[in-house]
């Protein structure tokens, strides 16, 4: 069997990352270019100046809206972003598993999170990325595509709040929106103190990220966004304790416009410089 | 509850998703309900929930001829809560076309496989084009991505069904190759064309175009025997349906 790996190639030993996000999306507004500029740099890490970035929108079918949204974050930054859209392969054909296994870092969009796992499963797309996972191409994934790395998590996809199986590749659970959807949260607190695996509570824009093994660190891209561990206490098995993870802020980076009037405006200065302007 | 019979009619490929301005397949499966404005309910699972697609169905299906809904299973926070309670109130369930792989992941993943044979013994018509075609045969040759391949479907009809068969095709070619390789034998249909089974029997084929037609495939003395159906244009004003007898064989029966 011929070797897939992309560019950078970890190698049987490389670092198995994967990035939760409680919820974002791919806008211009601040908090969201931050969530983008990690990827990006996650990306960079393992691929080098021009890394692949694939999207897998399988949770919200495939809808434009979210591909769109994101070739409009990464399409003028130093990458290759692709699609890989289970629905619309008839029109699009292409070889699922070296396309995969050839990126540097595979986002996965939110959406259904039943729906996200039963259409892998019916693709085999989990043994694919398990095994991407294992050459260290960076995963990432926000709501349904934060959850699904799971054993566990608080899914909506059947309208109402409830708990759903995940890919199981790190262990514990993982409830997104946090503070945001006050019904997911209390769904999940009281589905761990009837004995689902604990874990973490994530806010919108608020991540965690795992490199290698240990404990994951958490990220914040808007203040006030949280990282909570969330458990069973061990005296008394019906209360579940939260607890925030101290977490390091991601700066949002200039708009790509903000980017280049502040190099013409750079370069006004220079060229009055040159002439002898004042200011 | 209805004592109606047990209705499916799977085309080959049409209906407003594939002939814009032909309503006639359309028009025959909202006959078929005997109701004078069909509940008729759009699953467009094997598109992923298009909404592009919901839209068209709803102008196709509009409210002065039916009552239209659609389930999205990627949106569940909108539409009915209970979909069991829904889909059995219908006359008539009509499924989209796509990827028949993630169609029917999806429908196991909420339960709809065992709803939709509840909803057919209950009299409910069911029907539908492409992915919306094999679903209900007990396997089905997909080629929506790459390669055709076999798959088992939901096997409401114990048979095997190829859609899209057009002379000379890939389908054509691979569905040869898997009846000799032990497949089920079955039916296949043309662009145009529609399977109509009552129970499980095919009650008749009909069309929107006059050349489409719908084939009935087996396999004797280890060759595949192919034998087009006689079929009803549906645009002949007054056209007596054809019993679905044999019109000639396709391929040469083996001496």
């Amino acid at each position: 069997m011929g070797w897939a790996g992309g560019s950078g190639d970890g190698g049987p030993a490389a670092v198995r990352r994967i990035l939760a996000l409680g919820g974002h999306d791919f806008t211009s507004r601040p908090p969201d270019r931050a969530v983008c500029e990690l990827l990006l740099r996650l990306a960079t890490e393992r691929g080098g100046g021009r890394p692949r970035i694939c999207i897998l929108p399988t949770a919200s079918g495939d809808t434009s809206e979210q591909i769109g949204r994101f070739y409009a974050a990464f399409g003028e930054r130093p990458c290759e972003p692709s699609d890989v859209s289970l629905f619309r392969l008839g029109r699009r054909p292409m070889a699922l598993r070296d396309h995969l296994l050839a990126q540097d870092l595979i986002y996965v969009g939110g959406g259904s999170l039943v729906n996200l796992l039963a259409v892998w499963d019916a693709h085999d797309i989990a043994s694919m990325l398990s095994l991407a996972w294992r050459r260290g191409i960076v995963l990432a994934g926000q709501s349904a595509g934060a959850m699904c790395w799971f054993e566990a998590g608080i899914t909506k996809s059947s309208g109402k709040a409830r708990e759903a199986t995940g890919l199981g590749m790190l262990s514990g659970s993982l409830c997104v929106h946090y503070n945001n959807e006050p019904d997911r949260r209390a769904a999940y607190l009281e589905a761990v103190a009837d004995g689902m695996p604990g874990g973490y509570g994530l806010d919108d824009y608020a991540g965690l990220l795992w490199e290698g093994e240990g404990s994951p660190a958490a990220v914040t891209a808007r203040r006030g966004a949280r990282a909570y561990r969330v458990c069973r206490r061990e005296d008394r098995e019906e209360e579940v304790t939260e607890s925030p993870l101290p977490a390091r802020f991601l700066p949002a980076p200039a708009p790509a416009a903000l980017r280049e009037d502040i190099a013409e405006f750079r370069r006004i200065k220079t060229m009055r410089k040159r002439a002898g302007w004042l200011g | 509850m209805k004592t109606a019979p047990r209705q499916i009619v799977a085309f080959g490929g049409g209906g407003f998703s594939m002939e814009s301005g032909n309503p006639l397949l359309d028009d025959y499966v909202l006959g078929l309900t005997g109701a004078e404005r069909p509940r008729v309910c759009f699953l467009p699972s094997a598109s992923g929930d298009a909404d592009h697609y919901i839209v068209r169905f709803y102008r196709a299906f509009s409210a002065h001829r039916c009552e239209a809904t659609h389930i999205s299973l990627f949106r569940r926070e909108q539409g009915p809560e209970d979909l069991r309670r829904h889909l059995l109130a219908q006359d008539l369930i009509y499924v989209g076309g796509g990827s028949v792989v993630s169609l029917l992941g999806v429908w196991r993943a909420h339960g709809i496989d065992a709803i939709l044979r509840e909803a057919w013994e209950a009299g409910v018509v069911l029907c539908g084009l492409s992915a919306g075609s094999l679903c209900w045969f007990a396997e089905a040759v997909t080629g929506f991505h790459g390669a055709p391949k076999r798959l088992e479907g939901l096997g409401l009809l114990p048979f095997s069904n190829c859609v899209h068969y057009e002379r000379g095709g890939k389908r054509r070619e691979s569905y040869h190759r898997f009846l000799l390789a032990g497949m089920r034998g079955g039916y296949a249909a043309e662009d145009g064309a529609a399977l109509h089974f009552t129970g499980t029997e095919l009650s008749r084929v009909v069309a929107s175009r006059p050349q489409a037609r719908g084939y009935r495939l087996d396999v004797a003395a280890r060759r595949v025997v192919e034998m087009r159906i006689a079929t009803t244009f549906l645009g002949d004003r007054g056209a007596i349906p054809a019993p679905p007898v044999p019109e000639a064989l396709s391929t040469p029966v083996a001496a």
